[in-house]
C-alpha cells in the first residue's frame, strides 16, 4: 500500500513542505543567478534579483493587478457563459439518448478543432477587443464542461432514479433532486478542466488579438526589450492560473463533500 | 420478427441518418443564409470545398501541415526524453519527488503561450522558438502521468523483487516501467494533443508578432490568410485541417498504446 510508504518516510506537517520548496527554489535561483552572470546579459536573461525588483515596481504601480483583474474578469464571464451554454445542453444531451444522437455527431466535428486555432476567423469577424478573447475562451471551455456533464449525467445510478420512478416522482424532480446532485461531483471535475483550459486560451488570445490584459503585456513589454517585466507578467500568469485551480479545487471539496467520502 | 442483425443495422442506419441530419441542415443553411445576405468575402461551404481542393492540389497545405508536424513531433521527442526518465524517478524515489516537485507545480500553471515571447527572445522566430513551446506544453502531462504511473506500482511486486535480491536499475527495468507504462501512454496521448494545440498558437503568433516572417506552418498560413490576403475560405479549411489533424494524431496513439499494451484497459 502507499499509505505505508507515506508512514515510513512520512514528512513531519506543512512546515517542512514549505521548507522543501523554499530550498529547491532557492537552488534553482542560485543557478539562475549564476547562468545571468555568465551570459552577462540583461535583455536576455536579467538576474532573479532584478526580476523581482521589476516586479515589485510593477505591482507597486497597480499594473500588474489592473491587467491581471482584466484577464480574470474575462475568464469569469466566458466560464460562466460556458457553463450556461454547456451545462443544460449536458443534460438533455445525457437524459435524452434520442437529442443526443441527434447532436452529438456536430459536435463531435467542432471539438477536435481547438480553440486557439479559430482566432484568425474571430480576429475577422470580432476585430481586436474584449469580444475575441472572450469567444474563444468560452469555446475553448465549452466542450470539456460539455463532455463532463453528459458523462456525469450518465453515469448517475439508474437504481437511484428507477426508485424514484416507482415512487411516482415527476421527472423534473428527479432531475433536479437526483440527477443533478449526483451528477455534480464529476461536473465540478469538468469545471476545473475548462478552467484550466480557458486560461490558457485568454494568454494566446491577448497576446494575438487584445489591447489588453496578462497576454498583451507579456507580449507588449517583450517589444519594449524590457524583459524583467516580461518574466514578471509571465509569472503573474502561472500564479492566476495556479490560483484559479485552487479555487475550483476547494469548491469542489466545499460544495460535494460527498463525493470526497467515497475516495 | 426483426433479426438482431436487422435491429442493428437499422440502428446503425438512424443513429448515421439522424446525426448527420443536423450538420447537412446547418450546413444548406449557411450556404443559402451565405448567399442571399452576404458579401463576397463571407465564406460559403462550397467555395470551402474549392478552396480546400486548390490548397491541396498546390501542395501548400499538406506542406505547411508536414511542417508543423515535425515541430510537434520534435518538441515532443524532446520532452519525452527529459520529462519521462525524470517522472519515473520523481514517482520511484521520494526524496527525488519531494525535491523536484516544487519546480514542475511551479512552472506548471505557467501557460505555454506564456513562455513565448521569452522563446522569440532567445530562439529568434524560426523552428526552434516553435519546438521549444511545443516541448514545454508536452513536458507537463508527461511528467505528471510518468510519476503517477510509478508511483502505482504494485507494492507487492517491488517487495518481491527486492526479496529476490534485484539492485535499484533491475527493478525499475523490470517492474516500475512495465507497470507505468499505460500511465505514461495516457501522458503521450495528452501530451501530443497539448502539442499540437500549442504549435498552433505558437506559430500564430510568432505570425502576428513576426511580421509574417517566413517562420511557416499551418498557423503561420492561417495567419496569412487573415492579415494578408484576405481569405476567409482557406482560413476556415485551415481549421478543419487543424481538426483532422487532431482527431488522426489522438486515434493513431489510441490504436498504438491499444497494440503495445494491450494489459492497460483503453
Amino acid at each position: 500500500m502507499n499509505s505505508q510508504r507515506v508512514g515510513v518516510h512520512a514528512p513531519p506537517g506543512r512546515t517542512w513542505g514549505a521548507l522543501v520548496y523554499v530550498r529547491t527554489m532557492l537552488v534553482f535561483a542560485v543557478v539562475w543567478a549564476l547562468v545571468a552572470w555568465w551570459t552577462d546579459n540583461p535583455v536576455l536573461l536579467p538576474s532573479p534579483v532584478t526580476v523581482l525588483d521589476a516586479a515589485i515596481d510593477l505591482a507597486r504601480d497597480l499594473e500588474l493587478f489592473e491587467q491581471a483583474g482584466i484577464s480574470l474578469g474575462r475568464m469569469v464571464i466566458s466560464i460562466s457563459l460556458a457553463c450556461v451554454l454547456a451545462i443544460p445542453l449536458g443534460f438533455a444531451m445525457g437524459l435524452s439518448r434520442r437529442f443526443d444522437r441527434a447532436v452529438d455527431p456536430t459536435l463531435e466535428m467542432l471539438r477536435p478543432i481547438s480553440g486557439i486555432a479559430w482566432i484568425p476567423l474571430a480576429l475577422f469577424i470580432f476585430g481586436i477587443g474584449n469580444a475575441l478573447p472572450l469567444f474563444i475562451m468560452t469555446y475553448a471551455a465549452f466542450f470539456p464542461i460539455l463532455v463532463g456533464t453528459v458523462a456525469a449525467v450518465r453515469s448517475v445510478d439508474r437504481r437511484l432514479v428507477d426508485v424514484a420512478r416507482t415512487m411516482g416522482i415527476p421527472q423534473r424532480t428527479i432531475v433536479t433532486r437526483i440527477v443533478a446532485p449526483a451528477a455534480l461531483p464529476s461536473l465540478l471535475v469538468a469545471l476545473r478542466l475548462g478552467v484550466a483550459l480557458s486560461w490558457t486560451a485568454v494568454v494566446a488570445a491577448e497576446l494575438i488579438g487584445a489591447p489588453s490584459g496578462l497576454g498583451y503585456a507579456v507580449e507588449w513589454y517583450r517589444e519594449l526589450l524590457m524583459t524583467p517585466q516580461v518574466m514578471s507578467f509571465i509569472a503573474m500568469i502561472g500564479v492566476i492560473g495556479y490560483l484559479c485551480d485552487a479555487g475550483v479545487r476547494w469548491i469542489n471539496r466545499r460544495f460535494t463533500p460527498w463525493a470526497q467520502l467515497r475516495r | 420478427m426483426t433479426t438482431a442483425l436487422d435491429v442493428h443495422a437499422e440502428r446503425w442506419w438512424s443513429a448515421a441518418g439522424v446525426g448527420l441530419l443536423l450538420p447537412i441542415a446547418l450546413l444548406i443553411t449557411w450556404q443559402v443564409l451565405g448567399t442571399a445576405v452576404g458579401t463576397p468575402r463571407t465564406p460559403l461551404p462550397v467555395n470551402i470545398l474549392k478552396a480546400a481542393a486548390a490548397m491541396i492540389a498546390s501542395g501548400d497545405l499538406p506542406a505547411a501541415l508536414l511542417q508543423s508536424l515535425g515541430r510537434v513531433f520534435g518538441g515532443f521527442l524532446l520532452a519525452a526524453m527529459l520529462a519521462i526518465p525524470l517522472g519515473l524517478l520523481m514517482g520511484y524515489s521520494r526524496s527525488a519527488e519531494r525535491n523536484l516537485d516544487p519546480l514542475v507545480e511551479t512552472f506548471r500553471p505557467i501557460a505555454a503561450i506564456a513562455i513565448l515571447p521569452l522563446a522569440i527572445l532567445w530562439l529568434g522566430t524560426g523552428t526552434s522558438a516553435a519546438v521549444a513551446i511545443v516541448g514545454y506544453a508536452a513536458f507537463f502531462p508527461l511528467i505528471v502521468n510518468a510519476v503517477a504511473g510509478a508511483k502505482h506500482v504494485n507494492p507487492t511486486l517491488l517487495r518481491a523483487a527486492a526479496t529476490m535480491g534485484l539492485d535499484r536499475m533491475t527493478t525499475i527495468r523490470t517492474v516500475v516501467i512495465p507497470a507505468a507504462l499505460p500511465s505514461i501512454g495516457v501522458g503521450l496521448r495528452i501530451a501530443m494533443g497539448v502539442g499540437w494545440t500549442a504549435i498552433v498558437a505558437a506559430e500564430l503568433a510568432v505570425g502576428a508578432k513576426a511580421g509574417g516572417g517566413g517562420s511557416g506552418g499551418i498557423g503561420q498560413m492561417m495567419f496569412v490568410f487573415y492579415a494578408y490576403s484576405i481569405e476567409l475560405n482557406r482560413i476556415i479549411v485551415c481549421m478543419i485541417a487543424v481538426g483532422l489533424v487532431a482527431l488522426l494524431l489522438d486515434r493513431m496513439l489510441r490504436a498504438l498504446m491499444r497494440k503495445l499494451m494491450p494489459w492497460a484497459s483503453p
